[in-house]
Order: C-alpha cells, then structure tokens, then sequence
C-alpha cells in the first residue's frame, strides 16, 4: 500500500514540476469556454444556459484529454525509456502502477474541473450542480470508464509518437461527436446515432444531466455503459499491460 | 561451492535470429562473475533471462532455486538489477527515488548506509536528469541494493564513465560482495573483466567461448607475446617458428603470440643472430584478455 502511496504523490508532485504542461492543461479548458461563450452567448441563448450547456461538457472532454494525454502518453513514455522496466525487476505489481497514476490523473483532472466551475460561476452566472453527490459519483463512474480505457490503448502503441496519434483521434472524435462541442442537434442523423458508440457521450449525458435536471438514478442506462466500459477496460488495461516496448 | 546460479543449455531465439545457442555456466555464491563479449554477443540478452524479464527459447535456468521467468516477483526480492539502458523518472530528485524504491520492499532497506557509501548526501535534491553519468550510475547502483540482495546483476555498470569513476565503481562492487552479494556483471571492457571478476564467460555470437578465472584464461589462452621491431623478418618465417599462434604486424612492427615465450624467443634471436638481421625494441609481453579475445574472434574467421 506504501508503494502506491508515495508514487502516486510522486508522480502528482512530478506533473506540477513541468510549468508547460501544467500551464496548458490548466488553461486551455478555461479559454476555450471563454471563446464558446462569445460564439454562443447572445439573443438565443442566456449565460446561464451556456453555461449549464458546456461547462459540463468540457469538464468531461478534460477527462478526455487528462486520460489520454497526462496518463496514457506518460507511462507510453515511460515505457519507451525504461522507467517501466525499472520497475518490472522490483516486487511492484503492474495494478500498483495503474492505480497510482490513476490517482495522480484524478489529482490533475479535479483542479482542472474546479477551475471551469469557478471561472462558469464567476463569468455565466454558473450555479453548482443542483444534484451536487450524483454529479461526483458520475465523475468518478467516468473516470473510472476512461483513464484504464485510455491506459490500455495508449499500451497498444509502439512509442510515444503512436501513443499521441491514437490519443488525437479519440480526442478530436470525441470532441466533435459527442455533443461536447457543438449541439448534436445541430447534426444530421446519422451523426447523432454515431455519437452514441462515443463513451464521451454518456459522460456529458451524465454531468449535464445531473448539473440541472435529476439525479444519477434517472440516468442508469448512461451509468451502466460507463460502468461496463470501465470493468472492461481495467480488465483490458491490467492483462495487456507492457512493461517494455519490445 | 555453493551454486546460486545454474544454466543448462540455453537458447534464446528472435524471430529467425539465434541470439543464444546452447549456453551452460554455474555462478557459485559470493564470487563477482563476469559475462564479457563484444556488443551484440548476447551479454545483456543472457543477463535478462536471468534476471527474469526475457523468457528462455529453450534449455533450464535456475536463479536462487527459482525459475525466474515463472517466479519474478518472489526473485525480485532477493536480487537487484542495474540496467544498462534505462533510466527512472527524469524529473525525480535522488532522495524521491530512494524513498520510493525502499517503499516497494517489505521490511527495512540499507538506504542510508548506501547514501554515506555513495556519496549521494549532497546530491539528494538533484533531478536525476541533471545528473552526470558518473552519479547517475551511482544513483541507479543504490536503487538496485537497497534491499540488500542476495545476488546483484550489473549491465555494463561502468559504461560512459572516466578512468578514475571507473576504479571507484569496481571498489564500490567489491564492497557490495564483501556484504555478501553475487555480482553478476556484464561488460566489454576486457580490463575490468580482469580487475574486477573472479571467473568469467568469455560469450561470443550467443555461445560460449571460454569460462575459467582471468588469469587462467589468458595462461591457457596463449595470449602472451613477444613484441618488437625489424625489418628483415617476414610473416611467413615467424608463422613457421614451432609454438607460435599466430602473428600480427604493422609493418615492422611485430607481435608474435607463442605458447612459450623463452623457447620462441631464443629462436628468433638465434635466426637473427645467424642471417645479421636487426631486432630492436625486443619485450617480453604480458596478454590481457584483450588480446585473448581478439584471437578467439580470428579463430572464429578461420574455422
């Protein structure tokens, strides 16, 4: 259990030492909320209704890209310089490492979904989640269906390189897809049944749902995908991890 | 003797590529034994089936009683390894490092004994990163003993380091012995082959070549020779002297590698005494295992 402990600290401490990254992954939810809001907010929509409708969203594309770029890309690295086969050769068991960076993920990933909060509170008129305890349990339903999903697939590339293509086009499906971005709506419908094979799709189903309209228990359906995906994928992620490139 | 180590012929195959053919040695508890060979022989491969990472195409291996490829993490406890090509988290300072390798150990780690032992006092709040190779090495050496293990595997654990660095690294492995370690260490380096290792695999193209103690190697191995400088010899003429191995020569330069030294000597001395041909330069050399290697590969050309 120590193990776990001191390298999840460790490597949260870590993330903080590189300014860049932190910087961009603080920051880019922040500004691209600021730049939807001066497309979207207007006669049609009120702050607050921007708000309720993306500030939700983004917080679940930033489990998107936390998972995918601040977990998957790390250990892909990793792997490619022999961190991981550093550890292969002590007692520290595969599932230890996962769930350590699991927790630093979900370190970086609340500061971020904090900051978008405030800054929809502080600009839209943004109300806390009126279902506040379904929000959070939907959070940690989504986390858990992404970062082991992102994990093993990320495990599937053969270094670092491979590892960011895999993460860009999930991303930018998702991103597009899923309604994060824009409404689907907006979209024809044969794109509208496509972002239902998205797992982003449920997560912003979730959060959205729970900020204003009911709790978790209207959404089982949405939760259980989340859920399905998320035993699966630490299945996946635990049986095919690697610890060497080769 | 007690064995701590037992390969029964070992074969390790990529692909079509037969990387290890045939391999037997027997590693006895509290020696510093040595995998030497040029690079690509197959020293690091044999090292990480040893140490558990690699699994064997063929033939038994034994570390500790133990299957290593079966039995990892119980092996993992009692060995430690210092690769040769990897590093751990670059942004992570010596003292995080430290604390977080002893957290993966049940009990207590000789932590603190290793950072007097090393040096590594003032270098605590260093990033591994901005390390040099020297400390870096020393850094990556305390990770792989703080458990105390019973046998310590070393890739090439002075590779990139400067002579003095170097000497300071085989007094810190002899001291890691005298604590009642196994070292198992790989190198290309022929001169701390010699200076450091009790026996060693001579290991060439996955097979073995020679095993025994340095200094019995280069005894049987004929790798003595006599050097020195004239011109009125040729190739063909000291070939022919009886006892000679072989002979090698930059123009007038000459080095004759011979069984017995004495003998070859007093007949090239005697030749040249007769036809009033010039030696100079004339010494009696003693073979490193360099040289024994170098005669091992030309062997390999020939046959």
């Amino acid at each position: 259990m120590n193990a776990i402990v001191k390298l999840a600290s460790l490597e949260t401490k870590m993330f903080f030492r590189d300014r860049l990254s932190m910087f961009w992954t603080f920051l880019f939810p922040v500004v691209m909320i600021w730049l939807f809001g001066s497309m979207f907010v207007g006669d049609n929509m009120s702050q607050k209704a921007f708000a309720e409708y993306f500030v939700p969203s983004w917080i679940g594309v930033n489990i998107v890209t936390t998972s995918f770029f601040t977990l998957g890309t790390v250990l892909t690295n990793y792997r490619e310089t022999g961190v991981l086969r550093r550890y292969q050769s002590t007692p520290l068991q595969p599932w230890k490492i996962l769930a350590a960076h699991t927790f630093q993920g979900t370190v970086i990933f609340a500061i971020s979904a904090l900051l978008l909060m405030v800054f929809g509170m502080l600009l839209y008129d943004l109300a806390l989640p009126a279902f506040i305890g379904s929000t959070l349990l939907s959070l940690l339903i989504s986390i858990l269906a992404f970062f082991p999903f992102a994990l093993f697939l990320t495990s599937l590339a053969k270094n670092a390189q491979s590892a960011a293509a895999i993460s860009s086009l999930f991303l930018n499906l998702m991103l597009f897809l899923s309604g994060a971005t824009f409404p689907l709506e907006m979209m024809p419908t044969v794109l509208q049944y496509a972002a239902k094979i998205l797992p982003l799709y449920y997560v912003i189903q979730l959060l959205r749902g729970t900020w204003t309209e009911a709790p978790i228990t209207e959404y089982g359906f949405e939760a259980a995908v989340l859920i399905g995906i998320g035993i699966v994928s630490v299945v996946l992620a635990v049986r095919f991890f690697r610890w060497s490139g080769k | 003797m007690e064995s701590v180590i037992s390969v029964k012929n070992l074969s390790k195959n990529f692909g079509a590529t037969r990387a290890i053919k045939n391999l037997s040695f027997t590693v006895y508890k509290g020696e510093i034994f040595g995998i030497i060979g040029p690079n690509g022989a197959g020293k690091t491969t044999t090292l990480e089936i040893l140490e558990g990472i690699s699994v064997p195409s063929g033939g038994e291996v034994e570390v500790l009683g133990l299957v290593p490829s079966k039995k990892l993490r119980e092996l993992n406890k009692k060995t430690g390894v210092q690769f040769q090509a990897t590093s751990i988290q670059k942004k992570m300072k010596v003292k995080e490092a430290l604390d977080l390798f002893s957290s993966f150990y049940e009990g207590p780690t000789q932590k603190d004994y290793l950072i007097d032992l090393l040096g590594l006092r003032e270098k605590m709040n260093v990033k591994f990163d901005d390390l040099s190779g020297g400390w870096k090495q020393r850094v990556t050496l305390a990770l792989a003993t703080l458990h105390e293990p019973e046998i310590l595997f070393l890739d090439e654990p002075s590779m990139g380091l400067d002579p003095s660095a170097r000497r300071e690294m085989w007094s810190l492995i002899r001291l890691l012995r005298e604590r009642g370690s196994t070292i198992v260490v790989t190198t290309h380096y022929m001169e701390e082959a010699e200076q450091l290792c009790d026996r060693v695999a001579m290991i060439y193209s996955g097979q073995l070549k020679a095993l025994d103690a340095p200094r019995e190697l280069l005894n049987e191995g004929a790798a003595d020779c006599l050097a020195f400088t004239s011109s009125g010899l040729s190739r063909e003429y000291l070939n022919s002297l009886p006892g000679v191995e072989r002979v090698e020569n930059n123009l007038d330069d000459f080095k004759v590698y011979c069984d017995d030294q004495q003998t070859t000597a007093y007949h090239i001395f005697t030749h040249c005494q007769e036809k009033g041909i010039r030696l100079t330069g004339f010494k009696f050399e003693k073979g490193s295992l360099d040289d024994l290697f170098v005669q091992y590969l030309e062997k390999e050309k020939i046959g």
